[in-house]
């Protein structure tokens, strides 16, 4: 299993790693890097951009997060900054590794709801076999499952409990449970303002004087 | 090292195999029986695989043509780079296609669960359902409380799995047998080295489990509390299937599986006297006439 880890810039004091959004990759970074004193790496996740695919097609949110976990086990410490379902991924890391992430940016984005907060009884698990494809595209067909995982608020809060630092950019855009959640705790801080000037909030609030 | 294949009362080895392609994956189906009698699909439990019909499936191969799948990651079947519920849902269904017509679904244990959520899925595509003990977990309580550390030990089997993680070599198939027992005595010996004998294989350093140690992890969210209100969407019948005595894995306290059956729409049940788990290990027989009664009426 492949994964693709590319370094937007070097430099010095603690790195940057950021998390694309379902269906995104690496390259959907354009601005971000100068914002950030220090090294800034961007990983595909599996299934997307230059990353292998899932073999037989199991993706769920917790198996992505692990591939943030691996990037973490490559490039040390870090702050973290996630983008839709990448924000959600980014979230399980920060928690289950608090050790390692310094702190955490949730950015909005494509998959950030997955299937809402508890399941949907009406409507049975989905049509898994509709998904599949084997036309090689810009992301792995399967990923779509990560629409529709289950995201109790509850369980993003215990999981969101340990980390240090919390900020959530909010764009005016509906968020679901789990963020509301999240942005509930004692560590979190929401803002307002473009991706930018979220990285200078976070690279500010996790600095060690 | 000398090694047929063991034999076991009642245990007739399948007439024939075939494969089924699912997501980039090779799945391995058992089969007795007429292939122009309806189709009936048997989907086994956790750490068990095909095999383990060896018994009941050609009783029931007297009406039905019977296969029996190997789930991913066990058995004949290819392991996957990881694995889910929904996955092995998505496996059943495209078995259920490749069939050509409506078949009668039968599991056990986690494969009981998983063909009860099959048959909400694709209802144009299954009969009715037998669900033999496999109705999930007791709930838990606080089941988040532990959820960074849960994710912690995920990520840390995810990072050795470049090293190919395997089953520890046993240096006989009687030891892998006397391990199985030592996790449910109800089995018997002669049953357990029949059942080690198909899922497991014999390497240079020993026997190995053919399953993928990497299924055993627990992750995310998921409550045993959404099992019983998913069972509303049934559109067939079901027979819901358990033993009476208690052993390792089941069954649940009746209160709790009263309450998740009371959410299947058109249900049946049937208590086999004097059966553990393994149901229809233990009591092939009758388990084979309940199944054929229900499935005839």
């Amino acid at each position: 299993m492949g994964l693709e880890l590319h370094e937007l810039k070097g430099g010095e004091g603690h790195p940057l790693l950021l998390v694309h959004a379902l269906f995104g990759s690496s390259a959907d970074w354009a601005e971000a890097p100068a914002a950030w004193p220090g090294a800034v790496c961007a990983l595909d996740m599996s299934g997307h951009g230059r990353s292998d695919w899932v073999r037989g097609g199991a993706y769920y949110p917790e198996l992505l997060a692990a591939d943030i976990d691996a990037a973490l086990a490559h490039v040390g410490p870090v702050c973290l900054a996630g983008a839709g379902f990448g924000a959600y991924a980014s979230l399980l890391v920060a928690g289950a590794r608090h050790d390692l992430v310094r702190g955490v940016l949730l950015l909005p984005g494509t998959g950030l709801a997955g299937g809402g907060p508890q399941p949907d009884f009406a409507t049975p698990s989905g049509r898994p076999d509709e998904l599949a494809a084997d036309t090689r595209g810009p992301f792995d067909p399967m990923v779509r499952t990560l629409e529709r995982d289950v995201r109790p608020p509850e369980f993003a809060v215990a999981v969101a409990r340990p980390i240090r630092r919390i900020l959530l950019l909010e764009d005016g855009d509906p968020r679901p449970p789990w963020w509301e959640a999240v942005r509930a705790l004692p560590a979190s801080e929401h803002i307002e303002g473009d991706v930018r000037s979220a990285l200078l909030h976070l690279r500010a609030a996790t600095s060690i004087v | 090292m000398d090694m047929t294949e063991p034999t076991f009362p009642g245990a007739i080895p399948p007439e024939r195999r075939r494969s089924v392609r699912s997501h980039s994956l090779t799945l391995n189906l058992l089969e007795w029986g007429d292939p122009g009698t309806p189709p009936l699909l048997l989907c086994h439990g956790m750490w068990d695989h095909a095999h383990s019909f060896s018994v009941l499936a050609p009783l029931l191969a007297e009406r039905f043509h019977v296969l029996a799948l190997d789930a991913r990651g066990h058995g004949d079947s290819d392991w996957a780079h990881a694995y889910t519920w929904l996955a092995d849902l998505g496996d059943i269904v495209a078995v259920l296609r490749s069939l050509g017509r409506p078949a009668q679904l039968v599991g056990h244990s986690k494969g009981g669960g998983q063909t009860t959520e099959a048959a909400c899925i694709v209802p144009e595509l299954v009969t009715k359902l037998v669900n033999i003990d496999g109705f999930g977990p007791p709930p838990m309580p606080n089941p988040y409380d532990r959820a960074p550390a849960e994710l912690a030990r995920l990520f840390d089997l995810r990072r050795g799995l470049s090293r190919r993680d395997t089953w520890r070599p046993y240096s006989s198939l009687d030891q892998l047998v006397e391990r199985r027992r030592s996790q449910n005595p109800r089995l018997s010996r002669e049953w357990l080295r029949y059942f080690s004998f198909h899922g497991a294989r014999e390497e240079a350093d020993g026997w190995r489990w053919k399953s993928d140690p990497h299924m055993a992890h627990g992750y995310g969210p998921w409550r045993p509390e959404w099992i019983g209100p998913r069972y509303a969407a049934l559109r067939c019948p079901m027979l819901a299937i358990v033993g009476s005595e208690t052993d390792t894995w089941g069954p649940l306290p009746e209160p709790i599986l009263a309450e998740r059956l009371a959410f299947v729409p058109d249900l049946e049940r049937r208590v086999v006297a004097g059966a553990g788990h393994f149901v229809h290990i233990e009591r092939p027989a009758e388990t084979a006439a309940l199944i054929l009664d229900f499935l005839e009426q």
